[in-house]
């Protein structure tokens, strides 16, 4: 492995007590020599013993103080202190397999035409309940089924080559204080200057965290009112279609705009009858699912896919809403700002750790 | 983690330094630069030459930055690396303590924003990523 670029691993870790260890853990165990990376943990403020337990396992422990500043700013803070040339990045509920992180370096050393690489999330996520299970399948049916044109840099697991992030940027820490499409962003900006992205269908990661229905719908919520206000919808979908947000509304779309003819028909049929038009479109809707259905049937059965079909549908449901309002304040308000506070210590160029987040180029 | 006996670490204090308030302010209060904690993990009966740790560390008086030793044990040259490297803090568990125990002790009491960690064992032959921890900000 000597011969192999230097690597510096960034686990940004917030209140992460209960998954870290695993985390950092299931790097160590990788099969790369311990002294061949550097391992580094970036804690963002948090409430628990986060910082502790990445103190036993690090090379280096970053703490951020004050309040979270989201996962891409505390991504970046490693980046500034990495000496690596390949710079990988592991969230801290994700499980890396044993030869994750050495094909990951073997494939950006054996071709210097890929700038960055990346995992796909895989059939056994860590947290057992129902939610966590059909959250992570639907993660993977939209990596799986976009394989060749996924230009997301999943920040869950991927390694990019340092020189290359430095020139993109790094992650958009001013437009993303919640950690959500900055891995996207950075996708379509590293592919938008000429860099190649490579997803290895064969290396996977487990997720560890726990979610419940609530979770799932406040972070589909979140992301898609992030993706229609902020980075637009039309010019994201079309270089990352692999994103969940699209995955839930590539089926959703065309289901309203049948469900919108429909009620056009409707309003000229006498007498219409609300439950017959409403069984019709939610049909046309349980029809153009069917893909993601299929999925859920083949890997767990098919007492989970009927199980899923409920849930898929809040899911879609929230989305819809959420991307409807983010096309509105998109329009009426403008992009999503930071607070008062730190715009003004940005103006001013205010020295002080931690720092003031960037700007970003498009900001 | 092991408790066992961990009651009776102890740490040897040290001349109060005129900026160790800093350490005890709140975390939230601004500064213009990160501070820097610098943890040796020395393992039980390791002995490492005073001089050897020394020329590793950062200068005497470096500013912002802290070096905790942390040591499995009482080394049989305690008194000798303490001379040599004065402005380190040193940390003493009970023998037995494991390496990783001592890596979350010695974590509680760095008062560092940036804490780099080292493993005693491989101080004389670092890698590459141990030698660049020691390139202070």
């Amino acid at each position: 492995m000597s011969s192999h670029p230097s690597l510096s691993i960034v686990v940004p870790a917030r209140n992460a007590a209960d998954t870290l260890v695993y985390a950092l853990c299931a790097i160590l165990a990788t099969r790369l020599p311990r002294n061949a990376y550097e391992l580094i943990v970036v804690d963002d403020a948090s409430d628990d013993a986060t910082a502790t337990i990445a103190a036993r396992h690090a090379d280096k422990v970053v703490r951020l103080s004050g309040r979270s500043m989201g996962a891409a700013y505390a991504r970046n803070r490693g980046v500034d202190l990495s000496r690596g040339e390949i710079v990988a990045f592991v969230d801290a509920d994700v499980v890396v397999r044993p030869d994750t992180l050495p094909r990951m370096v073997a494939m950006l050393a054996e071709h210097p035409n890929v700038d960055a690489v990346s995992a796909l999330h895989d059939a056994k996520p860590g947290a057992r309940n129902f939610v966590s299970q059909y959250w992570n399948l639907l993660l993977r049916f939209g990596e799986q089924r976009h394989l060749r044109d996924n230009a997301q840099f999943p920040s869950g697991c991927g390694a990019v080559r340092r020189s290359v992030l430095l020139a993109a940027g790094m992650f958009d820490e001013w437009r993303f204080p919640i950690a959500s499409l900055e891995g996207v962003e950075l996708g379509q900006r590293l592919q938008g200057s000429g860099r190649r992205l490579a997803v290895i269908p064969e290396l996977e990661i487990s997720r560890l965290k726990r979610w419940n229905l609530r979770a799932v719908c406040a972070e589909v919520w979140h992301r898609s009112t992030l993706l229609s206000r902020s980075l637009g919808y039309q010019r994201t979908r079309a270089s990352t279609p692999g994103e969940v947000v699209f995955t839930l509304s590539r089926s959703l779309i065309p289901g309203i705009g049948i469900l919108g003819s429909l009620t056009l028909v409707a309003a000229f049929i006498p007498e219409p009858r609300v439950a017959f038009k409403g069984g019709v479109a939610l049909t046309v809707l349980l029809l153009t699912n069917l893909p993601v259905y299929r999925f859920y049937l083949r890997t767990r059965g098919i007492g989970f896919a009927i199980a899923a079909v409920p849930v898929h549908l809040v899911v879609q449901a929230v989305s819809a809403v959420a991307l409807c309002i983010g096309w509105v304040l998109r329009d009426a308000v403008g992009d999503r700002l930071r607070d008062a506070t730190t715009q003004a210590y940005s103006e001013v160029g205010l020295e002080k750790w931690p720092p003031v987040p960037r700007r970003s180029v498009q900001s | 983690m092991s408790r066992a006996g961990l009651d009776d670490v102890r740490y040897e204090d040290l001349p109060v330094k005129a900026d160790d308030r800093i350490a005890t302010a709140p975390v939230s209060q601004r500064r213009p630069t990160p501070r820097t904690s610098l943890i040796v993990v020395l393992p039980d009966n390791h002995v490492v030459s005073p001089d050897r740790l020394a020329e590793r560390l950062p200068p005497e008086g470096a500013e912002n930055v802290d070096i905790i030793v942390a040591c499995a044990g009482q080394p049989v040259n305690l008194a000798d690396l303490q001379r040599r490297v004065r402005d380190a803090q040193f940390l003493l568990a009970p023998a037995g303590t494991s390496t990783e125990d001592l890596r979350e002790l010695a974590m509680k009491q760095a008062p560092g924003d940036i804490v780099s960690l080292l493993n005693g064992v491989t101080l004389q032959t670092a890698s590459w990523s141990e030698r660049e921890s020691l390139n202070f900000r």
